[in-house]
């Protein structure tokens, strides 16, 4: 187990790289596109911050199973003992870490490059990146491993996993715009109701079926 | 029994065209063109009750590992996304001379076009996979998350496009509509409700006998 | 406001022509599949069956 953790990590890095010069990448275009009005860089801010986040999302899921892929270990994952929902969380986990690393330097990318004050709004805004990442990560980690096996999965798992995420993007993103106009959490609170709704329903559903989905 | 649900079917939608231009009375604000909804507003019920079936039938698959539950399943998912395209198309024409414009991103517009999407992609999921066993469990999964998410499209669109009083939004859009109004609309449901069930039924069968075929 | 009348025609027709398209897929469609069936029932190699199927399988998925 130790072993197999230590490949994730390099691999993690090698797409932890990747992702950061992604998001770099993208905040450049952001800049290009909205740079001189200021007005519109600034309320589409929220908007373009989680375009980020689920962008590198998107990329980096979509590779979480790519070690036992790439190096035939898919068998091995099905005839694993025990519980396999174990093996759902542990991958969970290792998204949840790669994402939350890329959100913490995109966000700081932000502050630093369109000058955002982020004032009391972070305790927060980190509630919300919070939520927002475990249910891409829940439905990310399960679809993932459905397209794993599939012949154009490169392309099927964008197209499946984006339209579920549509409510965890519209929450997040309303929710980081109030935020950040520095309202009150207590404004926001059915936007973190609707959040955590959607993460139980997702985790469950993961937990629920992974099994199923490793069985062959 | 399949036969006789397609000609009750036909007896409904005969039924229901007679409420729709002859017994439903013409609009006031709109005029006639309002009559769209007799047909626009059941396929969306239709559709999502065609779903709520597909998640039964995708449960019941992976409880029970019933072929006949998931061809249930992949007929539903496949006959509820027609509909919903459906009302997609027919809310645009609807939507053109009342509102000026083919599309607008209001809630209940672009909540059913995401779990169209959503639909689609399950549509797509099942035929991305060859091995039938394979694909009939990860659809099951997929549909499952499908139709759960749908409550949650809905709410977080809606509180998207009205925003800034959530807490009584939990019930959206309660008007009160002429009883005529409201029979003609049941009627047309009833019928696209029954023709929706004949083709699932036709649907499952099809792929029944593909099955039979390829074997 | 004016009635729209061709609006209405035009939504109706759609609805009449997006299910008609569909039943009409689906009979065909077992109506090939039972030929088929009986067909290679006998005996045969079937790898007509195999393009047959194929052709209806993608053809379920555009109604």
């Amino acid at each position: 187990m130790a072993w197999k953790d230590l490949v994730i990590e390099r691999r993690s890095k090698e797409t932890l790289n990747a992702l950061l010069f992604f998001s770099l990448a993208l905040l450049f275009v952001f800049q290009f596109a909205l740079g001189p009005d200021r007005e519109r860089l600034a309320s589409a801010l929220p908007g373009l911050l989680w375009l980020g986040f689920i962008l590198s999302g998107v990329l980096g899921l979509g590779r979480a199973f790519l070690v036992e892929r790439e190096n035939d270990c898919w068998e091995a994952l099905l005839l694993a003992p025990g519980d396999k929902s174990a093996i759902y969380l542990g991958k969970l986990a290792g998204s949840l870490v790669l994402m939350t690393v890329v959100e913490t330097l995109v966000l700081g990318l932000f502050v630093v490059f369109f000058d955002v004050d982020l004032g009391r709004a972070l305790p927060g805004l980190l509630l919300v990146i919070g939520l927002g990442t475990v249910g891409i990560a829940a439905v990310g980690t399960l679809f993932a491993a459905m397209t794993a096996q599939v012949r154009a999965r490169e392309l099927l798992f964008p197209v499946l996993l984006l339209p579920v995420l549509v409510p965890v993007l519209l929450g997040t993103v309303k929710a980081t715009e109030a935020l950040l106009l520095q309202e009150p959490l207590a404004a926001v609170a059915h936007w973190l109701k609707l959040l955590a709704a959607a993460d139980v329903v997702y985790l469950a559903v993961g937990i629920l079926t992974f099994d199923v989905i490793l069985e062959g | 029994m399949t036969t006789l649900l397609g000609w009750l079917a036909a007896l409904g939608l005969v039924a229901g065209l007679v409420m729709g231009f002859g017994v439903a009375p013409r609009e006031v604000t709109q005029g006639n063109v309002q009559r769209i909804m007799y047909v626009h507003v059941p396929a969306v019920w239709v559709a999502y009750l065609a779903f709520a079936v597909g998640l039964v039938a995708s449960i019941a698959y992976l409880a029970r590992r019933r072929p006949g539950a998931d061809r249930l399943a992949h007929a539903a998912c496949e006959v509820g996304t027609v509909f919903l395209g459906l009302n997609i198309a027919t809310g645009a024409i609807w939507g053109k001379p009342t509102w000026g414009t083919w599309w607008t991103w209001d809630a209940r517009l672009t909540s059913v076009a995401v779990v169209f999407v959503m639909f689609l992609a399950y549509l797509l999921l099942r035929g991305a996979i060859e091995d039938r066993e394979r694909g009939a469990r990860y659809a099951a999964v997929l549909g499952i998350v499908a139709a759960l998410n749908i409550p949650l499209v809905h709410f977080s669109v809606y509180w998207w496009r009205t925003l800034h009083q959530p807490p009584s939004l939990l019930k959206p859009g309660s008007s009160t509509m002429p009883p005529v109004i409201l029979a003609a609309l049941l009627v047309n449901f009833a019928a696209l409700a029954l023709l929706g069930a004949y083709f699932v039924a036709r649907r499952a069968r099809v792929l029944a006998v593909e099955e039979e075929a390829l074997a | 406001m004016p009635d729209n009348w061709g609006f209405v025609a035009a939504a109706y027709a759609l609805a009449a022509i997006v299910l008609g398209a569909y039943w009409r897929m689906l009979v065909r469609k077992e109506r090939e599949l039972n030929a088929l069936r009986t067909g290679a029932g006998p005996g045969q190699t079937g790898t007509n069956g195999k393009t047959g199927v194929s052709n209806a399988k993608a053809g379920a998925l555009r109604p």
